[in-house]
């Protein structure tokens, strides 16, 4: 640890940190723009420079250095005991003096000489460094006279724009090509007040490689200006309307961090949240854009039930007094009840109780999106998977003494023929593949729980409107064994409920003992029932997750 | 009258020199063979420190010292030779190139020897098609005759050269920008620390030296450090305690160009005066001296109260200037100072690497200052201020009468100070291209600053006479302290 004097605080800092890192985490701000944890270190936005001290031995006293520092290069270490300042200092910097504020205000200066003061009809107000840093560390006029640079507008990719005339050259998103994607589409052209991010073109300006990566739209996270606009945000909102949440992307079994922005309107975008040991700052395209189905005009609203061969829509009550009926009349070997990997912890654990305690039935499947692929990037894996919570269903669904739970081909045999099937299912629309589609056709009686009309529920009987990540809360569990929370951010669309609400409203139209009001009590059950999630409250997860004891991965 | 003594350039004009067996014929490759077999590699090392050889390139950083940061135990180890030789007014290490490059391999094949080190890279500047030609004959020469390669005259020596042309960027010669540009990535200088002596080449220790610094090797070694040492002056080095000597030794090859009869490449002794250096080119063009650029477009210009400056390291960094690269450009009464400021700041907007902020934007800008300036479009406020000088107490102070406000001039001097600041020698640029950019143009607007006052007044280009135009030294001098801060005021 070394031992630093921060303006006027001191501090105990971990080796190797830098001033930035080293004063954001006691509240003061170094502003930055090229510097990002994520990625290496260029210091060429010279906009957190510091004032370092030295000893300077003809005065006998400790000065400010000749030469303000970066921050983002300036790394604390401890200093040999000879060389301590002021016989106790391992570094001695300020962040505050008059020097360093000079500084500040006149790169800011710098960096607005070709800047457009298009903040009205910029994305990035409202959460963009160059406006907030300017109204804290800045001048307020400017003394540019001259002609502003103005570089054309480019489309880079699928999903994303380049602003360039309200570009600072900080270079972060070509690092992130370089380092983390290790696509190495962008890179800078031409010269000097002329720099441009750009991708490799031909003389004619024909594109020759697009921007068009799994982790592309990073790049618009990460830019601390409006030069790098999501096409699928743009013009959308102004970010301070939105709301936040902290959640978990449900697009694979990584479980990145995120963050759900939403109005009271549905999504509007998906942000990743910094998580050290899941997805550092990242997150891929397929979970950033592939909330879309969330917001869909075709969720479902309303229960439907079969009625001459045709889905009709009717009321909660109906419908569930329909399923009660039908499952009180069979025996408990011909029911199967199918939880899914797309729900959370708590879901399937209230669909476990029901199967177990209520159904009486130890026949338990598990059903999820089919595999994808994996993508595999210098810093980052996208994995096959494609559920959230596969390891979580499994480990709970089979909790109970005597549960089995089945999966792929095994459960299809089982399905088949089976009197009375409850799937529940959710997430964004699954194709079915032939065998599950037999099976799935000769059931007596299929209850699905989903969230969109699918090939699924064409075959049902009865169809429950379920929920999506969004509009409940609850735990996912990771590939790796991290448990983490899902909180609601949308009401769910018309009579949607949450999923472990219809299993309890079945539950105990049947009998069963249920009695849960929200999903953290949910989660206390799971904690004393299930092995290995003795921790795993909803206030001792928190915003940064639990890893379960003996996941090794 | 003093008369050029010719070391580096004494067989330049000896016909066929470029090839080797003429060059044999002068002592040619006798050098490096009296290193390897009468001295140790940290011999030659300990000669050249002792030599007080200083790098030619332009920071002036002693070359002994420089090779002692070098780590000894990581290997390999890389000579990065810069010849890329592109300040406006430096053309010494081009005539090296073209007519004698046995000299330079002989001097790389001393350094390689002295610091072990066993690959050479030559980044010779992309308009030198002849020097890189010339060079890459003289390699494939001495290749054949068995001075490069492996097992080097049976020593067990291996030295291999490669040339590498630059692509015609200014900013490839700082040496950061060099080394990134021959790994083949963009030419813009890196962060120091880890300087190139730790952290150069391909992430390796890598000594970097200019052309001329390494053909003064083969003379250091063969005549000895005392017969080097006696060529320029020393100086005591007062900063330090107590004072350490600072040797200016040996000669340095003078790019004298602009009004002089015979403007050419001069080899002369260190700490020669400036009205001496004029003389020896042949005097002056005209009728007098208005202003000298000391070493290269990006050093601070010199008045005619400055002429008997010493144009060596020491000297020239006392007088805020500095010796660069030795390319001196005389100015006679008929040049206008706005307009050479002009000239100079058009070179170097369009030289920036827009690497970092400060350069990338304030470079374009300084320039569109003065272009307004010399358009006639430089502004100048109604009001008036006090006007500050020197006071009756000869301390820079209220003055008691009052100046008119030049808003363009201000702005001029802020905005190059905020790139780099001139007073207190500090620059927020990541390499010392800031500080080349704002030297000139805070040094011609303060020494000629009533030719810009008068060329905004009368919104054209206006010549004043030599003595109008220039500000005395005196006032100069007050001017710059009262924007040191106190502690660095006796730095």
């Amino acid at each position: 640890m070394a031992f630093v004097k921060l303006n006027d605080l001191e501090i105990e800092v971990e080796d190797g940190t830098n001033v930035v890192e080293a004063a954001r985490e006691h509240g003061i701000e170094v502003p930055h723009y090229c510097y990002h944890s994520g990625l290496s270190r260029p210091a060429n936005c010279r906009m957190c420079l510091v004032e370092p001290h030295v000893f300077f031995p003809p005065a006998g006293a400790i000065v400010p250095d000749r030469q303000l520092a970066t921050g983002c290069t300036t790394v604390l270490r401890t200093a040999p005991p000879d060389r301590k300042l002021d016989g106790k200092y391992d570094f001695i910097v300020r962040t505050d003096s008059q020097r360093v504020q000079k500084a500040r205000a006149d790169i800011l200066e710098f960096l607005l000489v070709h800047h457009p003061l298009d903040c009205p009809v910029c994305d990035q107000a409202g959460e963009c460094d160059l406006q907030d840093y300017s109204h804290r560390h800045g001048y307020d006029k400017s003394r540019y006279l001259e002609v502003k640079n103005v570089p054309p507008k480019k489309d880079l990719g699928p999903d994303v724009l380049l602003y360039a005339t309200r570009c600072v050259v900080c270079t972060r998103c070509i690092r992130f090509a370089d380092e983390v994607s290790g696509t190495g589409e962008l890179g800078l052209v031409h010269r000097g007040s002329h720099d441009e991010i750009d991708i490799p073109r031909s003389h004619e300006g024909v594109p020759l490689q697009l921007l068009d990566n799994k982790l592309a739209g990073n790049v618009v996270d990460i830019c601390p200006v409006g030069a790098l606009i999501s096409k699928d945000f743009l013009f959308k909102s102004r970010p301070w309307f939105l709301e936040k949440a902290n959640s978990v992307c449900s697009g694979c079994s990584v479980g990145c961090n995120i963050t759900v922005e939403y109005k009271a309107d549905g999504l509007y975008r998906i942000k990743p949240r910094f998580h050290e040991d899941i997805n550092q700052h990242w997150m891929c395209d397929d979970g950033r854009l592939g909330y879309h189905y969330v917001n869909s005009d075709d969720r479902l609203q309303l229960p439907l039930k079969r009625v001459d061969d045709e889905l009709t829509p009717t009321h909660w009550a109906d419908a569930l007094s329909v399923i009660t009926e039908r499952l009180s009349e069979i025996e408990t070997e011909d029911i199967v009840v199918i939880g899914s990997a797309q729900g959370t912890n708590e879901d399937n654990y209230v669909l476990q109780q029901f199967a177990h305690d209520v159904l009486k039935t130890t026949q338990l499947g598990l059903f999820g999106q089919l595999l994808g692929e994996e993508h595999k990037f210098p810093q980052f894996t996208i994995e096959a998977d494609k559920n959230p919570n596969t390891a979580g269903a499994r480990t709970i669904l089979g909790s109970a003494n005597g549960n089995v739970v089945l999966e792929g081909d095994a459960l299809w045999e089982k399905v088949s023929g089976a009197k009375v099937v409850y799937l529940v299912s959710g997430g964004s629309e699954r194709p079915l593949e032939d065998a599950e589609k037999a099976a799935l056709e000769s059931v007596d009686f299929l209850i699905v729980q989903d969230i969109l009309p699918s090939e699924v529920t064409q075959l049902a009987d009865v169809v429950l409107p379920g929920t999506t990540f969004a509009e409940k809360d609850g735990t996912f569990t990771n590939s790796t064994g991290w448990v983490q929370r899902i909180r609601k951010a949308i009401d769910p669309p018309g009579e949607a409920r949450v999923d472990w609400e219809i299993t309890q409203q079945l539950a105990k139209q049947l009998g069963g003992e249920m009695n849960y009001h929200f999903a953290g009590e949910i989660a206390l059950a799971i904690a004393e029932n299930v092995p290995g999630y003795s921790d795993t409250s909803h206030q001792k997860i928190g915003d940064t997750g639990i890893k379960l004891a003996g996941s090794d991965q | 009258m003093v008369q050029e003594r010719r070391i580096l350039y004494e067989h330049l004009d000896v016909p066929d020199i470029n090839t080797f067996d003429v060059f044999r014929q002068y002592d040619g490759y006798t050098r490096f063979e009296k290193a390897i077999a009468e001295y140790q590699p940290d011999d030659v090392a300990k000669m050249v420190m002792d030599s007080g050889l200083k790098g030619r390139g332009g920071a002036g950083f002693s070359t002994g010292l420089k090779w002692s940061f070098v780590p000894k135990d990581i290997k390999p180890c890389y000579l990065c030779c810069n010849a890329d030789e592109s300040e406006p007014g430096t053309f010494s290490n081009r005539y090296v190139l073209e007519k004698n490059p046995h000299l330079l391999i002989e001097g790389i094949l001393i350094c390689c020897y002295a610091m072990g080190i066993e690959t050479t890279y030559v980044y010779i500047r992309g308009e030198f098609t002849l020097g890189k030609k010339m060079l890459d004959a003289a390699i494939k020469e001495a290749y054949e005759k068995g001075y490069l390669g492996k097992d080097i005259r049976g020593t067990g020596l291996n030295v291999d050269i490669y040339s590498h042309p630059g692509a015609g960027a200014y900013i490839c010669g700082e040496e950061t920008g060099l080394i990134e540009s021959l790994e083949g990535k963009r030419g813009q200088p890196r962060n120091k620390p880890p300087f190139p002596a730790v952290e150069g080449v391909f992430g390796k220790p890598t000594v970097v030296q200019n052309v001329e610094t390494l053909c003064n090797l083969p003379f250091i070694i063969g005549n000895g450090v005392e017969w080097y040492t006696q060529m320029g002056p020393t100086y005591a080095d007062t900063r330090a305690n107590p004072p350490t000597p600072d040797p200016n030794t040996g000669t340095k090859l003078y790019c004298i160009s602009g009004d002089v009869n015979e403007p050419g490449v001069y080899e002369l002794d260190l700490g020669l005066t400036c009205s001496e250096l004029i003389e020896v080119a042949g005097g002056l063009r005209g009728e007098e001296v208005k202003a000298v650029i000391p070493g290269g477009s990006s050093a601070p210009i010199l008045t005619h109260y400055e002429l008997d400056t010493r144009l060596d390291f020491t000297s020239l960094t006392l007088a805020k200037s500095m010796l660069g690269s030795g390319g001196i450009i005389v100015m006679n009464e008929t040049r206008n100072i706005v307009d050479c400021l002009l000239n100079i700041m058009k070179f170097y907007a369009h030289e920036s690497c827009g690497q970092c902020t400060p350069c990338r934007w304030g470079t374009p800008w300084v320039r569109d200052i003065v272009q307004r300036i010399a358009d006639g479009n430089g502004r100048k406020d109604t009001m008036t201020r006090p006007k500050f000088g020197v006071a009756e107490n000869g301390r820079w102070g209220d003055t008691g009468e009052t100046e008119e406000i030049y808003e363009d001039l201000d702005l001029l001097e802020s905005v190059a100070n905020n790139i780099a600041n001139v007073d207190t020698m500090t620059w927020n640029t990541i390499c010392v291209f800031g500080i080349a950019v704002s030297w000139p143009a805070v040094s011609y607007m303060r020494k000629f600053r009533p030719e810009f006052e008068a060329t905004i007044q009368e919104g054209k280009l206006v010549t004043l006479p030599v003595a109008e135009a220039t500000v005395s030294p005196e006032e100069n001098y007050a001017y710059q302290q009262r924007f040191v801060p106190k502690e660095f005021a006796d730095l």
